[in-house]
């Protein structure tokens, strides 16, 4: 009795370990590795995983099995840099575009330009993923953002036009308070969010007036007192923002937000999601901060998220450019872009984009937009910390200037 | 042939210690190992190829003002944590012994925040730290809870503790109900009959007789503390900025966050173990000596 336990015991513990072995049968199944950051829309990837198994049995007779593999966003990019350090790095990948350079110099990344999916892409768009006029991997997310607001809250306290220059968007906080509506919600808990008042802020005014700051920066030779005049515009949103914003995290942040705790939010139209869940019915709008009263600064956020990239020694490199191009496929691509709600970014996306989006696209379309600034991914934690310590009141603006200075040097310097 | 029965003795334990050790070896050992060899190297965690760059990781850290501060940090919550978590632990174990029922019941409950992940512990008492005590003060006007609790770094530092606390206290009190039963009655009833009321009993016959549990105890808690993590990472994530980050966080923003320096935090690591070991080694060879004198 015992015996046959123990057997039995064995037999269990050894199943899950033979279930490992590669259990390929005639050798001629091609197997495709494909990592990607995003779980929350495994269902879609995963349906257009299979319509791509069976678009290459049946155009090209190539048996495929795709393996996808979703690791949670927090422990994605460990898990990838592992992974590419070893012998099983996947064939396919995404990446933040604002870490295209880094991997290229590390030599992970396939120069696609001569890819038919290359051709597709929306000129803005492609600057976001090329590096020295190569184009390096499939945009899938992209965003125009910049502030969110309640557009039922506007009209209600009677504003018409949206924010040109600083002066304006002060009139419309008193126009908002006048009503009692909070005009700004702070949720600075994850220090990513306060970022973001530096993202908009220092986007608008290195595009409009400090140009050059970034390369400047980059040098070594510039200052963050060149762009001291993005406080302006980050005290008047402190000044007059929901209370207790170290406690709110940025979930809460946007479910607060729908449930109409503050008629504004500086954050992405990635929070969309949380938002129409907690209201469907959200009357979402899209505008773009002002940092002063040049409406030359006054513009909106373009950036490409997360970004598909194909690894230059991947055994099956054929097929993994293969399934690069049919992300961006004439037939199939918009589906899925739609499905997963992204914004349309080449010219095989026919599909009507949400309202909130085309809102955002206005801008773009009318030349008011600038490229998401890519600082070293120090510099921006570090602006995100300093600002939830600026709030706080243990840190002066003195002492963010000479501070960022600081880090980016050090920053530069690795 | 008795020499042959040792070496042989010796072998078997050898062969039994062999699974464990291996494993020891393959996850503890050579990491801990490679690790000094990575901390003098400028590895940036992607790239296949690195430097070789000798001490100046070492020396960069001479400079490193978010460092310092963490470090500044962790010994103010080691200190504090130390001397609360212990305390709090010995007066519980010392309560429950004391009671006649309902033992084994209290014992369960005070032991139970040991059983959750302190990551899910963090969440709850966010929760409980950033909704319940903001309802009690809105609602009830107990407006002394009307605080940051998670924000203002003069608050947190007590939030941090807390929670702490709360994690650790159950599994010292274990410790230490061990040792109380291990003191012999007959000496207390010795000590009640010479005249001692309960509070002598427990200072001149139960204490120096529960040494051994406390030097596991502060052994433990300052081990632990020097490495505080999931806690802090919950309930404020080191913030606001840097004001309640502890070295263990400094270390893992370095290599995972911002510049990715796996070198450098590497390098930090050996620095946090160096600490933690002489801090220790200096803690046991005390309280030991104490034990000794007894």
């Amino acid at each position: 009795m015992k015996k046959s336990f123990a057997m039995l015991a064995t037999l269990v513990l050894l199943a899950p370990l033979t279930a490992c072995t590669n259990t390929q049968s005639g050798g001629e199944t091609k197997e495709l590795n494909i990592m990607m950051s995003f779980p929350q829309y495994m269902e879609q990837w995963e349906a257009y995983c299979h319509k791509f198994e069976d678009k290459m049995l049946k155009d090209e007779n190539i048996k495929v099995k795709v393996n996808l593999e979703m690791p949670t966003s927090d422990q994605y990019e460990t898990v990838l840099k592992a992974r590419l350090q070893n012998t099983d790095a996947p064939d396919l990948y995404t990446l933040h575009s604002n870490n295209i350079a880094e991997y290229n110099t590390a030599g992970y990344l396939t120069d696609l330009t001569s890819q038919p999916l290359a051709a597709k892409i929306y000129d803005d768009v492609k600057a976001m993923v090329s590096l020295d006029g190569k184009v390096l991997g499939v945009p899938l997310e992209s965003q125009a953002w910049s502030v969110l607001y309640n557009k039922d809250m506007f009209k209600d306290a009677g504003i018409t036009a949206l924010p040109k220059t600083l002066t304006d968007l002060r009139n419309i906080v008193t126009a908002l308070e006048a009503k009692s509506y909070t005009p700004f919600m702070l949720a600075f808990h994850d220090s990513w969010v306060p970022q973001l008042m530096t993202a908009v802020t220092l986007g608008g005014l290195v595009s409009g007036k400090v140009t050059g700051w970034v390369e400047r920066m980059n040098a070594g030779t510039g200052s963050y007192n060149e762009v001291s005049a993005i406080f302006d515009a980050i005290d008047l949103i402190m000044a007059h923002g929901t209370d207790r914003a170290m406690e709110e995290g940025a979930e809460a942040g946007s479910a607060d937000f729908a449930n109409g705790k503050a008629a504004m939010y500086v954050n992405g139209t990635w929070s969309a999601g949380t938002i129409f869940e907690t209201k469907p019915n959200f009357n979402l709008g899209v505008l773009a901060m002002p940092v002063n009263d040049d409406e030359n600064c006054t513009r909106i956020n373009l950036s490409v998220s997360t970004t598909l990239a194909v690894h230059p020694n991947s055994k099956n490199k054929d097929l993994a450019l293969k399934f690069a191009n049919y992300v961006l496929d004439d037939n199939d691509s918009s589906s899925l872009f739609e499905a997963c709600k992204f914004n349309p970014i080449a010219t095989c996306h026919h599909y009507e984009a949400a309202a909130y989006v085309s809102e955002a696209m206005e801008y773009v379309e009318k030349g008011r937009s600038y490229k998401d600034l890519v600082l070293p991914s120090a510099v921006t934690d570090k602006q995100g910390k300093l600002l939830q310590e600026y709030y706080q009141k243990t840190v002066t603006k003195e002492q963010f200037i000479t501070t960022m200075d600081a880090t980016y040097k050090d920053a530069i310097a690795k | 042939m008795n020499r042959e029965m040792q070496r042989k003795a010796n072998l078997m334990l050898l062969l039994f210690c062999l699974p464990a050790l291996t494993v020891y070896i393959i996850f503890k050992l050579f990491p801990a190992i490679s690790g000094f060899y990575y901390s003098l190297t400028n590895w940036n965690g992607l790239n296949p190829t690195f430097d070789f760059v000798g001490f100046a990781n070492y020396q960069k850290m001479a400079s490193d003002s978010d460092f310092w501060r963490s470090l500044g940090f962790t010994a103010k919550y080691v200190a504090a944590f130390v001397v609360m978590a212990n305390v709090m632990a010995l007066i519980l174990a010392v309560a429950i012994e004391s009671r006649r029922h309902l033992r084994g019941a209290l014992r369960t409950i005070f032991y139970m925040p040991n059983m959750i992940s302190m990551v899910i512990g963090g969440y709850m008492w966010m929760f409980i730290f950033t909704k319940v005590v903001y309802y009690l003060a809105d609602n009830w006007h107990w407006t002394f809870l009307d605080h940051s609790w998670t924000g203002d770094p003069n608050y947190s530092f007590w939030s941090i503790l807390i929670v702490s606390c709360w994690g650790a206290v159950g599994y010292l009190m274990i410790i230490y109900i061990a040792g109380l039963q291990g003191v012999p009655s007959d000496l207390k009833e010795a000590s009640k009959l010479d005249g001692c009321n309960s509070f002598q009993t427990f200072w001149y016959v139960v204490r120096p007789l529960i040494r051994p549990a406390a030097t596991i105890c502060v052994f433990w808690t300052l081990n632990s503390g020097f490495q505080v993590f999931d806690v802090i990472y919950t309930l404020t994530g080191g913030g606001p900025g840097t004001a309640t980050q502890s070295v263990a966080i400094n270390i893992y923003e370095e290599a995972f966050k911002g510049n990715t320096r796996f070198g450098y935090s590497t390098a930090k690591s050996m620095v946090l173990f160096l600490i933690v070991l002489l801090v220790t080694l200096v803690q046991l060879s005390i309280m030991q000596k104490q034990e000794e004198d007894l």
